[in-house]
């Protein structure tokens, strides 16, 4: 199986002397394409460190990442906008949508940056999966807080990208709509065979994802396949655990 | 009091915070304030200058002694007096107290430099007079050499000599305005200075001034009195006028001090620092829109805060306090930084002068209290005025809004606001219309183009959104999606961009209004040559009161001389009083004039009009009820009145002006004889470069005065429109700059605003460059707004302007589409340049911070 991104030693130091801060700490992680991974761990650990370095978002202080066979250090800004724009899908939190847009032209956006054409069926065959067909011309204050992330979700396949990053998508939803932008994700892979790499830090959001990926302290200690939301839970408290402990220790 | 304390700590820590935010504001106020404390230091510095001036022309004369009566005709500043009798010099020396008398033959005398050009003469006098024997009547002090003893020489200022490289012992020129020669023997200077200001000095035997400069001798245009001891200015004053005959006055030396001075500050100091206080008025009224913007934005960025201090319990007064607190400290700063930079720009413009040949006296910088004072007041009225509403919306921030996701400003146009605002502009231009087009009433045009603008202030927000749509679809056309987020950018928020907007309409409101009126006036100067010049050229000097002598009343007979001239028509100018008023007179040969000039439909004849006849124009004909054969009683400036009786009345006015005498008419009341304009035609065959080649072979014995072709001629008439309107731009480019800034500071604050879109929009892939462009063609919009919206404002009321000021409706309206063309490309431009920095900071977020920002 091909990886559709991956970090090999990634380390990222924030500050410096005493002020410096390891968020990543040599990590290695693969993310498999055509397969939902989803990145867990406590706050602080780097989860969201690890996704912006490996979505080019950010750069590392020392090691490498990857989008396809591409290594990402190597490129300048334009570049890296460029790859972000037509190989890279995002969805953040929250502010995903321009407020200026209508939903249509949100969805399409890089398409537009880019000065390429949208593919119409793609496009069009999308909207009907997000269910936003009757609100294609409102403007995202008009929308719901689930249905503002669905657009973004529509926005981030739109183009086809190797690989989907999302960022707690669901941090700032109720449950129930929380749980329609997951299973948009995960249709987005098994369905239509697309790539997903998730922040999270919520176990029922990560049970929806093939495989969890661990992080604590800026290294990468565990992965779990086929996730539940209880066993995740689980993994978790012996973090909270052995952070504790450390603590006592430091 | 605590309560105070804490506002200000909190306004302190805020202006700390946002210094970037603010610094659009200082910059606003800082310039507005410079220039007008510059305007009124330099008004103040250059009254102080004339007024030592004077008083030295004046300081050992104690009174002066002239023709009561006195002519003056609007538009010049000087009226005309006769000359008195030297036989009064004997009466007054035997007046008691009287310690010496002399009599002041002055004329206009314009010097011939080495190099063959005149001395002087744009603008400040240049003057000839007998050199008075007793130093302390004389002004001027021999420095060098000897006082002019026999016939042909002469003393000049220092000023003089050094401008022309005249040196002791050099003979030139002298154009009185016959050529006369004169050998310098002695230089001259002023009260220590080179010359009075740039005014030139000839001094001559008080033969030659007789003979040169009054039509007969025994005449002189004023005898001064210097007191002996004891004898007071008043008391001597008293005396002499007791000894006087009818007709005769005498004055104090220091009545005529203030008299010049009046002149002076009159006629020239109040229009030059009334028109630079109008710029400085509008830099300040767009400043005023630019500040109140600022503060309205950072008061809505603010919200929260705001909402949050009033949830723990700060007062609305607090709040309200807090931001104008802010207000009060950034006018303190930048009026007090304005005032310094004030008093620099009158230390450089005053530096400067000299150096361009401006007729500035100079004198070290005058700084009085109102010069300081006002300026800091308005700086600070402006300032917090400005923003006093958007302190007052900071004081009503509902506590709840705290709670709530920011909202940005959203509001747009309301439908009273449309209503209202279309009311007004109805009225305005109608107002407008009725004044300049049929009734001419100058009143109700400039009230109904106050109200226009007004009216385009309050209609601003609702045409934004139109606007900012219909000058954005070319862009998003050819700029794809960038050009579409710009525009929306634009339109986000009506009232900020029209806000922002109004400030550069103002500026480009006027420009193009001085745009369309000068070019208007040069179409009605090239029209008026164009029509009524029927000659092939003209030979003309600037006149005594445009700081020239004008030309020998002998230069035109001796151009007639020439074979290839046909005819060569001097015209000269005298004043009389008509119907109560003084008026122009036109002095020449009316029956030659006719074939120069094109009268138009001449009603009556033209020939023999003899000492009692005179030609009237149409437009005064009709206005006083005169037809040929009327009676018009003149009087002139020596007492003499005649009845005159029209014997024509002639259609077009513009060259030969209204009123026409012949020289035998004017002769017995004439002063010092002078032609201001030879028209010239040539004979039929004669080419005009030959012709003019002979006309200037001859002109050169005369002074060398200017010999142009008809077109030379209507351009040089309007090239003081050219200098006009570059002074109008460059005092505009301030406002400009200032609406500039104005636009950078909104996009700066906007940029900020949106920190976590531009975040995402680089996430989802545009590029620096696309990110850049993006505000940069916002920025261009909003100008775009601003200048469409001022050229039409401008060139409606330019219009106005051009109709209303034409009582004679005889006057062309000229729309220069080259000229507004340009402005429309600077306000483009500018909008670009406005952009840039905002456009820089934008492109250099941190895309992380961007999207992670709270």
């Amino acid at each position: 199986m091909t990886a559709a991104a991956r970090v090999v030693d990634a380390v990222k130091v924030y500050g410096g002397g005493d002020a410096e801060v390891r968020a990543l700490d040599g990590v290695t992680a693969e993310f498999p394409a055509g397969r939902f991974t989803a990145i867990m761990g406590p706050s602080g650990s780097g989860k969201s460190t690890l996704m912006h370095c490996a979505a080019g978002l950010d750069t590392l202080s020392s090691g490498s990442a990857f989008i396809g066979g591409t290594e990402l250090g190597a490129l300048g800004d334009r570049q890296l906008t460029l790859l972000r724009r037509e190989r890279i899908g995002f969805v953040f939190q929250a502010f995903n949508l321009l407020p200026t847009l209508t939903v249509a032209e949100n969805i399409t956006l890089p398409q537009d940056l880019a000065g390429t054409r949208a593919d119409d069926d793609w496009v069009d065959a999308l909207i009907d999966v997000v269910g936003l067909r009757d609100r294609l011309l409102h403007r995202p204050s008009e929308l719901s807080g689930g249905q503002q992330q669905r657009v973004a979700v529509a926005r981030a396949l739109a183009g086809r990208p190797e690989v989907v990053f999302a960022d707690e998508p669901t941090g700032n939803l109720d449950s129930r709509s929380g749980a329609e932008v997951l299973e948009l994700l995960g249709r987005a892979v098994h369905g239509m065979g697309r790539t997903v790499v998730m922040v999270t830090h919520d176990p029922v959001a990560a049970a929806h994802a093939d495989e969890v990926v661990f992080l604590a302290d800026g290294r990468l200690v565990d992965r779990m396949a086929d996730p539940t939301a209880e066993k995740v839970l689980d993994r978790l408290k012996a973090f909270d655990g052995a952070a504790g402990a450390k603590e006592v220790v430091s | 009091m605590r309560a105070v304390g804490t506002s200000l700590r909190l306004s302190r820590s805020s202006l700390r915070a946002h210094k970037r935010r603010f610094a659009g504001t200082f910059l606003a106020v800082f310039l507005g304030v410079s220039f007008l404390a510059g305007t009124m230091v330099m008004g103040d510095t250059l009254r102080a200058s004339f007024d030592t001036l004077f008083t030295n022309a004046y300081s050992g004369t104690d009174v002066v002694v002239r023709s009561a009566d006195v002519i003056t005709v609007s538009g010049q500043g000087q009226g005309t007096r006769e000359p008195v009798s030297t036989e009064l010099l004997g009466k007054l020396e035997a007046v008691p107290g009287v310690a010496a008398v002399a009599p002041d033959v002055q004329g206009a005398g314009q010097l011939i430099g080495s190099d063959g050009k005149p001395v002087g003469g744009q603008g400040p006098p240049t003057l000839a007079g007998n050199w008075i024997a007793d130093a302390g009547l004389n002004p001027y002090a021999l420095a060098e050499g000897h006082v002019p003893a026999a016939h042909g020489q002469a003393v000049i200022n220092r000023g003089a000599a050094k401008k022309g490289g005249l040196h002791i012992g050099d003979t030139t020129t002298l154009r009185t305005p016959d050529p006369v020669r004169v050998t310098v023997v002695g230089i001259a200077t002023f009260g220590g200075e080179d010359g009075m200001g740039q005014t030139t000095f000839t001094g001559l035997t008080r033969a030659d001034a007789e003979r040169y400069l009054t039509p007969k001798a025994g005449e002189a245009s004023t005898i001064l009195v210097r007191a002996g001891p004891g004898v007071s200015q008043r008391q001597l004053a008293d005396r002499v006028g007791q000894v006087l005959p009818k007709g005769i006055e005498a004055i104090t030396g220091q009545q005529a001090t203030n008299e010049n001075l009046d002149m002076v500050s009159g006629r020239f100091l109040t229009l030059f620092t009334t028109l630079l206080t109008v710029f400085a008025g509008i830099a300040l009224l767009v400043a005023t829109f630019s500040i109140h913007n600022t503060f309205a934005i950072v008061v809505a960025q603010r919200t929260r805060e705001n909402a949050l201090l009033r949830a723990l319990g700060a007062s609305r007064r607090q709040v309200l306090g807090q931001t104008l607190a802010e207000a009060v400290a950034v006018a303190l700063v930048a009026s007090v930084a304005g005032l310094l930079g004030g008093i620099g720009i009158a230390a450089g413009l005053q530096a400067l002068f000299p150096a361009v040949g401006f007729p500035f006296p100079a004198g070290s910088l005058v700084l009085g209290a109102t010069a300081l004072a006002v300026p800091l007041a308005v700086g600070l009225v402006v300032c917090v005025g400005s923003a006093l509403l958007p302190a007052v919306r900071a004081g009503r921030t509902a506590p709840l809004a705290a709670l709530r996701e920011t909202a940005v400003d959203h509001s747009g146009a309301s439908r009273s606001r449309a209503v209202l605002g279309g009311a007004a502009l109805a009225a305005g231009v109608a107002l407008t219309v009725a004044g300049a087009g049929g009734g001419r009433n100058v009143w109700l045009a400039a009230s109904g183009a106050v109200l226009t603008v007004a009216a385009f202030v309050v209609l601003g927000p609702v045409a934004s959104s139109y606007a900012v749509r219909a000058l954005g679809s070319p862009l998003v056309r050819l700029r794809g999606v960038t050009g579409a987020l710009a525009r929306r950018n634009a339109l986000r928020s009506p009232k900020r961009t029209a806000a922002t907007a109004t400030a550069l309409m103002i500026g480009v409101t006027v420009v193009s209004l001085f745009t369309v009126f000068g070019a208007s006036l040069k179409a009605t100067m090239d029209q008026t040559v164009s029509r009524s010049f029927a000659g092939d050229v003209a030979i003309s000097a600037p006149v005594r009161g445009a700081g020239g002598t004008g030309l020998s009343p002998k230069l035109a007979p001796a151009v007639a001389k020439l074979p290839e001239v046909r005819t060569a028509v001097g015209l000269g100018g005298g004043v009389a009083t008509v119907d109560g008023g003084g008026r122009q007179l036109t002095v020449t040969d009316p029956a030659a004039l006719s074939r120069v000039l094109d009268l138009g439909t001449v009603d009556g004849s033209l020939a023999a009009l003899g000492g009692d006849g005179i030609v009237v124009s149409r437009t005064e004909a009709d206005k006083h009820g005169w037809h040929p054969g009327s009676s018009i009683p003149l009087a002139f400036a020596d007492g003499d009145r005649r009845t005159f009786t029209v014997r024509a009345v002639y259609g077009e006015s513009g060259l030969a002006g209204s009123y026409v005498i012949t020289r035998a008419a004017w002769a017995p009341h004439r002063v010092q004889d002078s032609d201001t304009l030879v028209a010239v035609s040539f004979r039929a065959g004669v080419g005009t470069d030959r012709g003019k080649a002979a006309v200037e072979q001859v002109a050169r014995s005369y002074g060398n005065p200017d010999v142009q072709t008809r077109s030379e001629y209507a351009a040089s008439s309007a090239a003081g429109v050219d200098m006009f309107l570059t002074l109008i731009y460059a005092l505009l480019a301030l406002a400009v700059v200032i609406a500039l800034l104005g636009i950078a500071n909104t996009l700066t604050l906007a940029v900020h605003e949106r920190t976590r879109e531009l975040g995402l929009l680089r996430a989802v892939g545009q590029t620096r460059a696309q990110l850049r462009a993006m505000v940069r063609w916002e920025s261009v919009l909003v100008a775009a707004f601003g200048t469409v919206g001022g050229l039409g404002l401008g060139g409606f009321l330019g219009w106005a302007l051009v109709r209303a000021s034409d009582s004679a409706g005889t006057g062309a309206f000229a729309v220069p589409l080259v000229q507004l063309a340009v402005v429309l490309l600077v306000g483009l431009v500018a909008g670009v340049l406005a952009g840039w920095r905002p456009a820089r900071r934008a492109a250099g977020l941190d895309v992380l911070r961007a999207i992670a920002a709270e």
